[in-house]
């Protein structure tokens, strides 16, 4: 079924942070490849945009600053031209070096905490069907805690803080009440604001660069034909 | 170990600033080693430690800020979440729900709170859980009360 469509995964580790290890690969792979200098303009904006959140909501510099400088180097260093430019092969490297990859993985979970905190009326229902908790709560034991796993609120909370659809594929029993065998899968697609610029207008359907193979309890990287 | 100690050092500068700003902490770094810290907290108000002052020892590993510090009492005291031989602590955040996010400082506000509020579902010292189980809050507050003036008084004259 999934051959139609895709031609590879790359798994990742099965740690709890395997949605943000998976984004984290994923995306970088993707300015790699493409060399898209506009996209990494946009999301370092986005970037600062969070780095305001936190502080306005009262986070301590220090605290996070380490996080989100790792990640805006590796952003700079796969772009090609720079002195500290690195190819695909050293990009898995540096993906397999634990203190690169759980930085970047803080630095995510620093992003969706707080995004979810600073949208917490909206996030606040999605976090008590969820986990029967309080939105500061869920993101204190949640989210923020390395090893924590990611459901589909983290998800809804990245994308839209960092302005990145994800498109997540469902290898679960959700579409089998429909009778036939299929596959389900999910458009996470920020709102809008935060939208890649090239799809600023309107209602066209956005191509998620980013797609990620759900099977209960795990997220792989999915690559299309 | 690069970035644990740049880290630590940010946080020492941060300790100096915020002397005054928490009179109740006195967080100060070994003299040799960065990973080294011990603290003076003072027992919280209308609670059994009032008027005690405790010491902390931190023991920082070299994967902080992404592990917790290892934390326990130096000073003696009867609370069902510390073990009373060895001073550890059972603190969810020094555990399982440690993130970056918290900080040397903000880890003893949090054992602050932890002494104000205990968690006798979860107990260490067994014998302080169950006065406190067991609703018999008086006989708690007489024993920790008294440990807190044997053990946490500062000596006078």
């Amino acid at each position: 079924m999934l051959g139609d469509k895709y031609v590879a995964i790359r798994r990742t580790r099965g740690d709890g942070n395997c949605f943000f290890r998976s984004f984290m690969f994923s995306y970088l792979e993707h300015i790699l490849e493409k060399q898209d200098r506009v996209e990494v303009d946009r999301i370092k904006a986005n970037v600062e945009e969070c780095r305001k959140t936190l502080q306005s909501l009262g986070y301590v510099d220090f605290t996070f600053e380490d996080f989100f400088a790792l990640f805006l180097e590796q952003l700079d260093d796969v772009l090609q031209g720079n002195e500290t430019s690195i190819s695909h092969e050293e990009l898995l490297n540096r993906s397999r070096e634990q203190s690169v990859s759980d930085y970047v993985v803080m630095f995510f979970r620093f992003v969706t905490s707080g995004e979810i905190r600073k949208r917490s009326e909206f996030f606040e229902p999605f976090v008590f069907g969820l986990t029967n908790t309080t939105v500061e709560q869920f993101c204190k034991s949640a989210v923020e805690p390395m090893g924590e796993e990611s459901d589909h609120v983290h998800i809804t909370a990245l994308s839209d803080a960092l302005g990145v659809p994800i498109r997540v594929v469902y290898l679960d029993r959700s579409s089998c009440d429909a009778g036939g065998v299929s596959v389900n899968h999910h458009d996470f697609v920020p709102v809008p604001g935060n939208l890649p610029s090239a799809t600023g207008s309107g209602s066209e359907s956005i191509d998620p660069f980013i797609t990620l193979l759900y099977r209960p309890g795990h997220y792989d990287i999915l690559y299309p034909k | 170990m690069q970035a644990s100690r740049a880290r630590l050092f940010k946080e020492y500068k941060e300790v100096q600033r915020e002397k005054v700003a928490d009179p109740d902490i006195q967080l100060v770094c070994d003299d040799t080693n960065i990973f080294k810290w011990t603290a003076l907290i003072k027992g919280p108000s209308e609670t059994p430690f009032e008027g005690g002052v405790f010491q902390l020892v931190f023991s920082v590993p070299e994967q902080y800020p992404l592990q917790p510090p290892q934390v326990r009492f130096l000073t003696k005291i009867f609370h069902p979440n510390v073990h009373f031989k060895t001073g550890e602590i059972c603190l969810d955040i020094l555990k399982n729900a440690w993130s970056p996010a918290w900080t040397l400082q903000s880890v003893c506000r949090a054992i602050i709170a932890l002494m104000a509020h205990p968690e006798p579902d979860s107990p260490l010292n067994c014998d302080s859980g169950n006065l406190l189980r067991s609703g018999d809050v008086r006989g708690y507050q007489s024993m920790a009360r008294m440990y807190t003036r044997l053990a946490a008084s500062p000596k006078k004259g």
